[in-house]
């Protein structure tokens, strides 16, 4: 952190000394930014440098102004039909729309920080130029300097695009929403028609508090917790199945390993949105599953246990909360399973194999083996991608989405008040939030609390595991 | 003696784990056979068996079911989208892994932050930007959203490059080679394993990705779906009595060629991930 602070402070320092020591065109280039490069007999780069700076400033004045003069209220005039005298018609008045006064508000700040970024880095770089060509060192001409995006500077043309990408398909987009999450932007102020606008953090306060008829913070609570408990069984259920079922496979005494693996494979090679939605069906309330173990009084053995509601003539597969929640983690077992099989062979066949014979002729057993080398060696190995799965659990959209969509009914009124489900991630739910009911400003406050509890655990487990650093062990 | 038993128990459990793994795509198989079209309670197997289904699903498209339409957009979308993000992945995961630069580390510590918002909810925000511009609907807009944040998916890729020996690149400098020429002409050549893995995660993300083309494709025309949102449709309530066994057709269809290509990429992606995390 204090090398961050040093180096913006090293930055200032730079640009001012360059401003105060450069010549007269490297202060001139404050106003028109390529001057520096005409002195210096660089004018392709003076021109192009210098149309930046207009494509700025008009973009600025055209989109900047407008909307960011705006930006403070998010629009004060309302969408209405007004009787216009000339054409003698009802017509839309000049409205105001709050989403792109925030969007176009967002982008103009962007390229205006982006600008001023490049602005003073300009003059640092003139007032290097300028000692450059006092000391008699050559000055590139624009060909050369052409040529340097192939050569040292390369890394700037490989990355220009991608990162453009990045900005405009996932950094402008998390800034907008994480900007709603500070408004009311929900069913009853939707643009056009409507306003919204900035509300401070109530939506932050009414994610954790609870009355009669708002009741997020109830919600919240237990979607969070079985968020949580999904990722914890989610992510170790496959990890351990996968690991021992590698394990079995690779075992010397199995014949025809690779026909065994292939046949696994394919369960999970068949995209999820097929399978996910078979065997919905294949567990539904009136689905054959249920009619098999209605003929092999199974049904009737769980009724008579308890399991199942008396009333009931079927298993709840993925109708009743608790039975819903236990079949999830099953058939997400089922397809995380033969991922990690496959994961965990590849570490397998890597693991040395003096280090396990050593073990063996020091009078090891097969269980000592595994527990003291094998574990420990996946565990260093995949114990990144634990916590990135761990991670992609929490945000585990598919598997819930795709089995109880359209299927599981809530029953618990203080859930549905929020739009909430037991079944539901915190993803799912934020989902359900914008598609059924508009709310997009609670949609934006949960989506801001699931990066806090990813980004939080990541910090916490890679600490963790750097802590416990056997980087040398194994090597 | 013990020991076949052994062995015959071993296999037999083994047999048994994958009976239980393949039932499902079993009874996809057999539905999709299945003379009746709605979905079949009473009994695994079928009681009539004919090829209707696919007959339909190829040559009969209705207002509900145009398969051969979506599949066109789908591989349309996928061939664009893969070609975009295979460059944008490989240029990415080049620069962070073989070239050094100030920003790198920064660079890739955002990334890192990046990755832990949730994906759907960059995905609605997306959805209301494309709006404002209207592109939702568009074919070139879904294009754009798989493609244009595909950058960040570069880790793999580069756990590939940083086994890729430095003294290699050292030497072809010294022969006066430039960055480029090393990327395009040593570099790129050698690494073909990831170049595929690469080319053919990205080709299949839209053949399996549903909920993004769900957000962005919300017109309800069918002929402008992917193959994952016209198949996921076909189970609506009022659809599935009549469609479900041509959902099951359309599922087998689907499945062959994304299956093939998903077999020869697994191979690298185990390379992959274990390559990569054994650096750290």
């Amino acid at each position: 952190m204090r090398n961050f602070f040093n180096g913006i402070g090293n930055a200032f320092k730079n640009v001012w000394l360059a401003i105060k020591e450069g010549d007269i065109f490297v202060k001139l280039s404050l106003i028109i930014m390529g001057l520096g490069y005409f002195r210096r007999k660089q004018y392709i780069k003076g021109v192009f440098v210098t149309v930046f700076q207009l494509a700025v400033i008009l973009f600025e004045y055209v989109v900047g102004i407008p909307y960011l003069s705006k930006f403070n209220s998010l629009g004060t005039v309302q969408r209405e039909m007004v009787f216009n005298l000339n054409t003698m018609k009802n017509e839309v008045n000049d409205f105001d729309n709050s989403f792109k006064i925030l969007l176009y508000g967002l982008v103009s700040l962007f390229v205006l920080a982006v600008a001023l970024l490049f602005y003073f880095m300009n003059i640092v770089k003139v007032r290097n130029l300028q000692i450059a060509d006092e000391s008699g060192k050559h000055i590139n001409n624009f060909r050369e300097d052409a040529k340097d995006l192939l050569n040292e500077k390369f890394h700037i043309t490989l990355l220009f695009f991608p990162v453009m990408g990045v900005i405009v398909f996932t950094i402008i987009p998390l800034l907008v929403l994480i900007l709603v999450a500070f408004t009311n932007y929900d069913e009853t102020h939707l643009p056009p028609t409507t306003l919204f606008t900035w509300v401070g953090i109530l939506n932050f306060k009414k994610l954790f508090a609870s009355s009669m008829t708002v009741t997020f913070g109830y919600s919240f609570k237990k979607v969070l917790s079985w968020t949580l408990i999904w990722s914890f069984f989610a992510t170790f259920t496959c990890y351990f199945g996968g690991i021992l079922l590698a394990m079995f496979i690779n075992n010397k005494k199995t014949k025809f390993q690779k026909m065994w693996r292939s046949l696994f494979v394919i369960a999970i090679a068949v995209p999820q949105f097929v399978t996910l939605l078979l065997v919905r069906n294949f567990f539904a309330d009136t689905g054959i599953v249920n009619t098999i173990c209605t003929h092999l009084g199974i049904t009737n053995l769980f009724i008579h246990l308890g399991f199942v509601k008396s009333s009931l003539s079927y298993i709840p597969f993925l109708t009743d909360p608790v039975w819903a929640k236990v079949m999830i983690v099953l058939i997400n077992m089922w397809i995380g399973i033969p991922y990690l099989m496959l994961i965990a062979t590849g570490v397998l066949m890597n693991i040395p194999a003096d280090l396990t014979e050593s073990a063996r002729i020091d009078g090891a057993n097969a269980a000592q083996i595994f527990k003291k080398i094998t574990m420990p060696y996946v565990f260093f190995v995949t114990g990144p991608y634990l916590v990135t799965s761990f991670v992609a659990n929490i945000n585990n959209f598919n598997v819930i989405y795709l089995l109880t969509n359209d299927v599981f009914f809530t029953q618990n009124q203080y859930l549905a008040n929020s739009s909430a489900q037991e079944v539901d991630l915190l993803v799912t739910w934020l989902y359900r939030l914008t598609s059924d009911e508009y709310n997009y400003k609670m949609a934006s406050v949960i989506g801001i609390a699931v990066f806090l509890i990813c980004a939080v655990f990541t910090l916490v487990a890679f600490n963790f595991m750097i802590k416990g650093d056997k980087e040398e062990e194994f090597q | 003696m013990k020991k076949t038993v052994n062995s015959i128990g071993r296999h037999l459990f083994l047999a048994f784990l994958v009976v239980f793994w393949l039932t499902p795509i079993a009874w996809l198989v057999l539905t999709s056979f299945s003379g009746y079209p709605g979905v079949n309670i009473s009994h695994f197997v079928p009681k009539s068996f004919s090829l209707d289904n696919y007959r339909l699903l190829l040559w009969n498209a209705d207002t509900v079911a145009q398969f051969p339409r979506w599949f066109l957009n789908t591989l349309i979308i996928a061939i664009c989208s893969c070609t975009i993000s295979s460059f944008y992945v490989l240029m990415v995961s080049y620069a962070m892994s073989c070239m050094r630069f100030k920003m790198r580390k920064p660079l890739m510590n955002i990334a890192v932050i990046l990755n832990l918002f949730p994906g759907i909810l960059a995905m609605i925000a997306v959805y209301f930007i494309l709006k404002s511009f209207n592109m939702t609907n568009s074919h070139i807009g879904l294009i754009l959203v798989y493609s244009g944040g595909a950058g960040l998916g570069y880790l793999i890729a580069k756990g590939f490059f940083d086994t890729i020996p430095v003294s290699l690149r050292e030497a072809a400098k010294l022969e006066g080679a430039s960055e480029q020429k090393i990327f395009t002409k040593i570099v790129l050549p050698i690494s073909k394993p990831i170049i595929v893995y690469t080319v053919i995660s990205s080709f299949l993300a839209p053949w399996m990705d549903f909920i993004l083309a769900k957000i962005i494709l919300n017109s309800g025309i069918s002929k402008d779906w992917t193959v994952a949102i016209g198949l996921y449709n076909m189970l609506d309530k009022s659809l599935i009595n009549n469609y479900f066994s041509r959902f099951c057709a359309g599922g087998v269809l689907v499945s062959i060629p994304i299956s093939i290509l998903f077999i020869i990429m697994q191979r690298f992606y185990v390379e992959g991930i274990t390559g990569g995390s054994v650096k750290g």
